[in-house]
């Protein structure tokens, strides 16, 4: 038997070893949650569904991240830990950087000192989708602007012309970035884009977004924008909100009460 | 790598001692949560979606096609005989998982490099 024969045998077995190992259950299996076939319709009707998120500023705290962390968790959304290679699906950010536009450069503090949760839209017009040149970013069937990350070439055309920059372009390799590896979600690669997918894949198991589910005061409330009797549609209908940016006709999903 | 005698006996004994901690200590079970979302719920699918001997050998054709498709078209695929599965890599890692170097053994023999690792995870990134 000559050396190398030897080695291949020695390695093999300990091959078969692991095999052991992994049917006395000593090795964990994956953790993949069952998706629940009957969830899905076989006839994906665009129009009966438009998937919408409503945020009351009434009730969000100063100062808390639950939900950003939530969404940072359930995407393996990388933290670089710096402004240039900032990468977020969801963020807090100051009043006046969101509402820009809302002409109340003079208003109290009370109305806009807070932080507010800011994330992609969802435009039931989305100037993202029309930029993108190999259809990378499209809008689904239920309303969803949605990135298929497989097409992404990483030209950033989306990211210029979103209004509400809420797309971030992977500098970096994001894997080393991430802090805490959730294993049922993939994570990007170097030179795509990526922004909030309004948890898709949790709305296929017949979950609530994680951001919607973490927040410990009902600040987001999720639902269909198209049927009429949704707990969505009628706070929309008993309150008075407003969208980001209105003036530009991306028809926005996200909607706030201030 | 050499490996001596000595790493076997090694090996050999860590092996055995972990194989007998785990069948004879009760609470031992799957417990361990690897993140605060992923709970131990049952894997996708029990069956294969198609013969294995066709998987063998076109497993890349229909990935790619699910690769394609998955994203825009999130209607399930249905196979011949009308079973149904997502258009997902988790689909086959549900089972497929269980042997850390099910994808890995044969694509290092044929020296295929996908790149599906480079963004999902593959059973060996797995914590
Ligand atoms: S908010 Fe920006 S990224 Fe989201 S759909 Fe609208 S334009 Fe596209
Ligand atoms: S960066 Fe990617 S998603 Fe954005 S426009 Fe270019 S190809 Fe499309």
């Amino acid at each position: 038997m000559n050396e190398e024969r030897r080695e291949f045998i020695k390695k093999t077995s300990i091959g078969f070893l692991a095999g052991i190992g992994v049917s006395s259950g000593l090795f964990l299996n994956f953790l993949l949650e069952k998706t629940d076939a009957s969830l899905w319709s076989d006839k994906n009707i665009a129009g009966t569904t438009r998937w919408g998120m409503l945020i009351d500023m009434r009730k969000c705290i100063d100062g808390c991240q639950k939900c950003v962390d939530a969404c940072r968790l359930a995407h393996n959304v990388p933290d670089f830990g710096n402004a240039t290679h900032q990468i977020a699906w969801l963020q807090k950010s100051p009043y006046r950087e969101v509402f820009p536009t809302s002409g109340e450069d003079f208003a109290g503090k009370e109305r806009t000192g807070k932080s507010v949760p800011s994330l992609c839209n969802h435009c039931a017009d989305p100037p993202c989708a029309s930029a993108c040149p190999t259809q990378a970013t499209f809008k689904r069937f239920d309303g969803i602007v949605a990135l298929d990350y497989h097409r992404c070439t990483g030209c950033r055309s989306c990211m210029a012309s979103c209004p509400y920059g809420a797309i971030s372009f992977n500098w970096k390799e994001p894997r080393p970035a991430i802090k805490a590896i959730n294993d049922i979600y993939p994570t990007r690669e170097m030179g795509v884009v990526e922004k909030c997918n309004f948890c898709s894949e949790r709305l296929l198991k017949g979950k609530l977004p994680a951001c919607v589910e973490s927040c410990p005061e009902k600040t987001l409330t999720f639902g269909n924008l198209n049927d009429p009797k949704s707990e969505i549609r009628l706070l929309l209908e008993k309150n008075q909100t407003m969208q980001r940016k209105p003036e530009l006709g991306t028809l926005p999903s996200v909607f706030y009460i201030i | 790598m050499k490996i001596t005698k000595r790493d076997i006996v090694i090996g050999l004994l860590v092996l055995s001692a972990l194989v007998a901690l785990r069948v004879f200590w009760p609470t031992a079970k799957a417990e361990k949560i690897a993140s605060p979302i992923a709970k131990a719920t049952p894997i996708d699918s029990t069956v294969c979606i198609a013969p294995t001997e066709y998987m063998r050998s076109h497993h890349m054709q229909l990935l790619n096609e699910w690769r394609n498709t998955g994203a825009r078209d999130s209607r399930p695929y249905v196979t011949a005989d009308g079973k149904k599965f997502q258009k997902s890599l988790d689909t086959c890692l549900g089972c497929h998982s269980s042997n850390t170097y099910f994808c890995i053994s044969c694509h290092q023999y044929a020296n295929a490099k996908p790149t599906c690792w480079n963004c999902h995870l593959s059973p060996l990134d797995k914590p």
